[in-house]
């Protein structure tokens, strides 16, 4: 059977939080990334997973079998907490072998299980300690060690790398990768870090107000997001315009502009254009050649974000935001007023059809 | 001006403290050593010492095998009529002893709940059961008080992140709260014990405060005053204290240790 977690219909209330309408499948092996706004009501849907609430109704199907109405305990997920939620009276070794302890009944096997997960996260120095004395990287990787170890079903992360610095982050990141693939474990994991999506998820779930907005491959959602709000959320460049031309090449005429796209889509159609902002390069004078869409404009706001460089750029009545590396800055000095060329290709234009 | 209102809070604090501390002085330093030597050994003292710690033991133990299931009910499950629980549990906190007492009283005197615990032979009313009793109900409040914030403080997501692992709730209980609540139990348990020590006026009137029957250290404390026995008074307000300064102290050590 390919999908592993069948949610159907969900409905959960909580008095101050609900999320309603909730229907998605997951298949064995997929690292699915929740996204959405503070009190959307991701966590509340992992947790409802987990076993902690009891939906209003809909049902919970994992890997053939109803859990709707199963304890937390029958159900074989594991979950990972942004803080930890180590347990602090045990140390590392015992934290991760309480659940083995359930499982297995030989000391000598239990040992074993421990020191070859703790040996593949690099915490198997710290097995004689307490939890309270580890740094947040290493409290990070005991939980996942301690998830882990029972292979559960399915592994449920709720913003697992929000309270870690960049570096520890992005090795952490790579940790997961390789660890979840090795234990071919699926995982839904709820994030504000968009880096998390790109660098784990080969899906993603955009909620917002207790219901589920977009649910595709990050590819998808990233490119054609279904919604302006998902747009929005995501932080895409949207437009509205006709198409005029639908031959080798789609036009789209947006006001005074002509994007050209590979998309096919109907001519006379009206379509939502979608341009990602680091796939737009801003140059101070025009290239030569190798893009299909030039547009000229001006610098209107530039925004530093630390890891990456905004800037809005005005063409025509349309602003357009493009993304780049602060590196860039050394080489091209960007100034408000600056005459700018946005140049990008047909294929990362992408269209998506509305009424 | 700030420096002046600094010194005059502190000065408060320390006026306070003295007059406090002088009235426990005249407790050690006024009566005779040999006085109190003498009431120490006399059969009274020794039956109300005896009744007092057995009677505070047995009820401490029952407040805490109560209370525990209770505070953790309370603040980790949401339940109709949670608010009106929290709030009857808490009154006997504000309410006077002596009241409490007559409440009792009368709940295991005349309603059918006394009739049928006669009908047991269980007697309540002016019997060391009715002591035990009254230093539960005076006691548990506290306990609960102490036990609901050590729960409430202690994240759900531990006991879920122990069940997803396989454990049931009674289990995750046992193994992962109660050892995280640690030292809030400890201080619940050495509160209750020393309002059981302490409780007055709930034993006087359900238990009777009969010399040398249900007379536990308070009653002998006030027994021995109307009869103008000082010596006997001082002798179990200072076993009384004695009992407060080490449970003040168990807190305050335990308190720190989270």
């Amino acid at each position: 059977m390919k999908s592993i977690l069948l949610v159907k219909d969900l409905h959960v209330d909580l008095g101050e939080f609900k999320i309603e309408d909730i229907t998605f499948t997951v298949d064995r092996g997929d690292y699915v990334c929740v996204i959405g706004p503070t009190g959307s009501g991701k966590t509340i849907l992992i947790e409802t997973i987990a076993g902690l609430y009891k939906p209003k109704r809909g049902s919970i199907i994992l890997d053939g079998e109803d859990i709707t109405d199963l304890p937390p305990e029958k159900r074989n997920i594991g979950i990972v907490y942004q803080d930890y939620a180590l347990f602090p009276h045990m140390t590392v070794f015992d934290n991760i072998a309480f659940g083995l302890k359930k499982r297995i009944s030989k000391k000598s096997e239990i040992i074993r299980e421990v020191k070859t997960i703790a040996q593949k996260l690099g915490i198997e120095h710290i097995l004689h300690r307490r939890p309270t004395t580890l740094s947040g990287g290493e409290q990070q990787r005991v939980a996942l060690a301690r998830a882990l170890v029972v292979r559960p079903k399915l592994l449920l992360m709720d913003e697992p790398f929000s309270a870690l610095d960049f570096k520890t982050r992005s090795r952490l990141r790579k940790l997961v990768r390789d660890v979840v693939s090795e234990y071919n474990t699926t995982v839904i994991h709820v994030t504000h870090d968009f880096e998390d999506v790109w660098s784990l998820a080969n899906k993603v779930m955009v909620m917002y107000r207790g219901r589920i907005l977009q649910y595709d491959t990050v590819e998808e959602v990233f490119n054609r997001p279904c919604s302006d709000f998902v747009a929005d959320f995501i932080d895409i460049n949207v437009m509205e315009g006709v198409v005029t031309c639908s031959n080798d090449k789609t036009i789209v005429r947006i006001g005074d502009l002509e994007i050209m796209s590979k998309d096919k889509v109907y001519e006379g159609s009206r379509v939502k254009v979608f341009i990602r902002p680091e796939r737009v390069l801003i140059l101070k004078y025009r290239p030569d050649k190798k893009f299909e869409n030039i547009l000229e404009g001006f610098v209107e706001n530039i925004e530093n974000r630390g890891s990456m460089i905004y800037v809005w750029a005005r063409v025509n009545n349309i602003l357009m935001k493009c993304a780049f590396t602060p590196n860039i800055l050394n080489i091209v000095d960007f100034r408000i007023g600056d005459k700018v060329y946005l140049c990008f290709r047909s294929d990362d234009v992408r269209l998506f059809v509305f009424s | 001006m700030q420096i002046g209102f600094k010194h005059l809070c502190i000065m408060i604090a320390i006026v306070i403290a003295l007059i406090l501390f002088s009235s426990f002085l005249c407790l050690i330093v006024l009566p005779s050593p040999k006085e109190i030597i003498e009431s120490l050994r006399s059969s009274e003292m020794m039956f109300s010492l005896k009744l007092t710690l057995i009677s505070a033991l047995i009820s401490t133990i029952l407040v805490m095998i109560v209370g525990t299931p209770a505070a953790y009910a309370l603040a980790r499950f949401s339940f109709p009529g949670k608010k009106i629980i929290m709030t009857i549990l808490d009154l006997p906190i504000a309410m006077p002893e002596v009241v409490l007492g007559l409440a009792l009283l009368l709940l295991f005197g005349k309603t059918p709940l006394g009739t049928f615990l006669k009908y047991l032979g269980i007697r309540v009313v002016f019997t060391k059961i009715g002591v035990v009793v009254a230093e539960f109900f005076t006691a548990l409040p506290y306990a609960m008080r102490t036990l609901y914030s050590t729960f409430e403080t202690i994240s759900a997501r531990y006991e879920l992140v122990a069940r997803s692992l396989g454990y049931g709730a009674f289990e995750t209980f046992m193994k992962i709260t109660l050892p995280m609540a640690r030292s809030g139990i400890i201080a619940a348990l050495v509160i209750a014990f020393a309002r059981s020590v302490g409780t007055f006026g709930t034993v006087l009137i359900l238990a009777g405060g009969t010399y040398m029957v249900t007379e536990t250290l308070p009653v002998t404390l006030y027994l021995n005053m109307s009869y103008g026995n000082l010596g006997m008074a001082i002798t179990s307000g200072l076993l009384l204290l004695g009992v407060s300064f080490i449970t003040i102290y168990m807190v305050e050590r335990l308190g720190g240790r989270t």
